[in-house]
């Protein structure tokens, strides 16, 4: 019964098998880079606000010297959504997904980083 | 259950807490963090805010355009001709900025104040500006020098008004070396003191060397990582930090090249590994600037005039390192950044 079956399979068929197993392996190698991270810091001037997980989606507000910045986390990532400030480099970083990236906002001194398990560096260069 | 309480309590313990500890505050318009390993979280704290006080002090100090700083004074001074008293400090750091200027064919030229102020980077945001040619140009055909300063004693004036000095470029490496000689005197063995992306290590983290992560100039995340060890100092000239883009979707940041009178738009970022040296921090802050202002060809040239072994540019081609920095750079991310070597 099962030899029958597989000798149905045409050369076609085994193309379609080897096209599919190449495609997993690139979106394994393309989307599977970098820990998942597994906390989120964020920090308004010297303190540490929160320091959250990232399973909970939600938008939480940070008031800075400017005003009020919003921080979205929705599906084990996040941005800033909107800020005070004027020139907006902060929203413009987009979404953070893995452990080290991080984001600021220098005008209204609020930080986001993302911490895994183990840290790769001590502080970053930029 | 309470078998499996007591043996997560243990592995918690046995976890126990690093003494490192972290502290961060905003100073010189930028973050500013400092780790300090192996002593008391009290002791820590208490010598972080020593330096981030020393940090305030020094940023109103040298501010460029705050009214009633030693360095608008001087300015103002330099802008009507006449002649002015400095304290020691200042002094030492103009006649320290004079030589490194000397030395980086003027490419490292912080009399530009005026060009800076003209581009709308002496502000504490960056909005796009009206860029007015004639305004540059004057600029430009001024040509202010740090040689046109003349020093006589504790006096000094400037031979030419259009000298207008910001340490934008000087003034965090200046604040490094302090930082680092007050850790000492302190008696802390272990720090990293981070301004705004330079940074100089102090000791080491635990058993291992601090190890600092390199900023990609157009992804929120770092692309390297690199072991900073005792006394080395690490610095960074990028077009990512300070700018703004025009309607055109041209970007104009902050670093100008003196000879033009314009934002540099060919290079990313530049990032210089300076060995332990007195005042490694003041050159890990300004060797950067005349790499990133040269023309690609002649970047091998400016570092070596800088005395720069260990540097790494981005720009529009890739990532290229210089071959002593390669054996020093870790890739984070190495199909995405393949580097070159020279």
């Amino acid at each position: 019964m099962k030899s029958a079956y597989f000798k149905r399979l045409l050369p076609g068929d085994y193309l379609v098998v080897l096209l599919g197993l190449l495609l997993v392996v690139y979106l394994f190698k393309t989307l599977w880079h970098g820990e998942h991270a597994a906390k989120l810091e964020i920090r308004q001037g010297d303190q540490v606000f929160a320091t959250l997980s990232l399973d909970q989606d939600r938008v939480i507000q940070v008031v800075g010297p400017l005003g009020t910045s919003k921080i979205e986390i929705k599906q084990g990532k996040v941005r800033f959504l909107s800020s005070p400030c004027s020139n907006q480099y902060c929203v413009h970083q987009g979404w953070l997904h893995h452990v080290g990236q991080a984001a600021i906002c220098l005008p209204n001194r609020v930080s986001l980083e993302l911490l895994g398990a183990k840290k790769a560096y001590d502080s970053l260069n930029y | 259950m309470r078998f499996l309480v007591f043996v997560l309590a243990l592995l918690l313990a046995a976890c126990g807490k690093e003494p490192l500890v972290h502290s961060q505050s905003y100073v010189f318009g930028t973050l500013v963090d400092i780790s300090i390993y192996g002593e008391s979280e009290a002791r820590a704290h208490q010598v972080s805010n020593e330096i981030f006080q020393d940090f305030q002090k020094l940023h109103h100090q040298y501010h460029a355009w705050q009214k009633g700083s030693e360095l608008y004074e001087l300015n103002e001074a330099f802008s009507q001709g006449k002649s002015i008293q400095v304290k020691p400090e200042l002094r030492e750091m103009l006649e320290e900025a004079t030589s490194l200027s000397k030395q980086s064919n003027g490419l490292f030229n912080p009399a530009i104040g005026g060009l800076i102020h003209a581009w709308g980077f002496q502000r504490d945001e960056f909005t796009p500006i009206d860029i007015q040619p004639e305004v540059i140009k004057n600029l430009v055909n001024a040509n202010p020098v740090m040689l046109d300063i003349v020093m006589d004693g504790d006096k000094v004036r400037s031979k030419n008004p259009a000298v207008q000095l910001d340490l934008g470029g000087y003034a965090k490496g200046y604040a490094l070396d302090k930082a680092a000689e007050k850790l000492h005197q302190l008696g802390i063995k272990n720090a990293l003191v981070n301004i705004g992306g330079n940074i100089i290590a102090i000791g080491q983290h635990g058993d291992h060397p601090w190890r600092v992560g390199i900023q990609h100039p157009r992804q929120p995340q770092p692309m390297a990582t690199l072991e900073l060890l005792d006394g080395w100092a690490i610095g960074t000239s990028g077009d990512y930090q300070r700018y703004f883009i025009d309607s055109d979707g041209k970007r104009y940041c902050h670093i100008i090249d003196p000879r033009t009178g314009y934002p540099v738009q060919h290079t990313q970022a530049v990032t210089v590994l300076i060995p332990p040296q007195k005042h490694a921090g003041v050159i890990s802050d300004v060797a950067s600037k005349p790499i990133f202002i040269s023309e690609p060809k002649n970047r091998d040239a400016a570092a070596k005039a800088m005395g720069v072994e260990n540097y790494l540019v981005v720009d529009n081609a890739g990532i290229s390192v210089s071959p002593a920095m390669k054996k020093r750079i870790h890739w984070l991310n190495q199909s995405k950044s393949e580097p070159e070597t020279k």
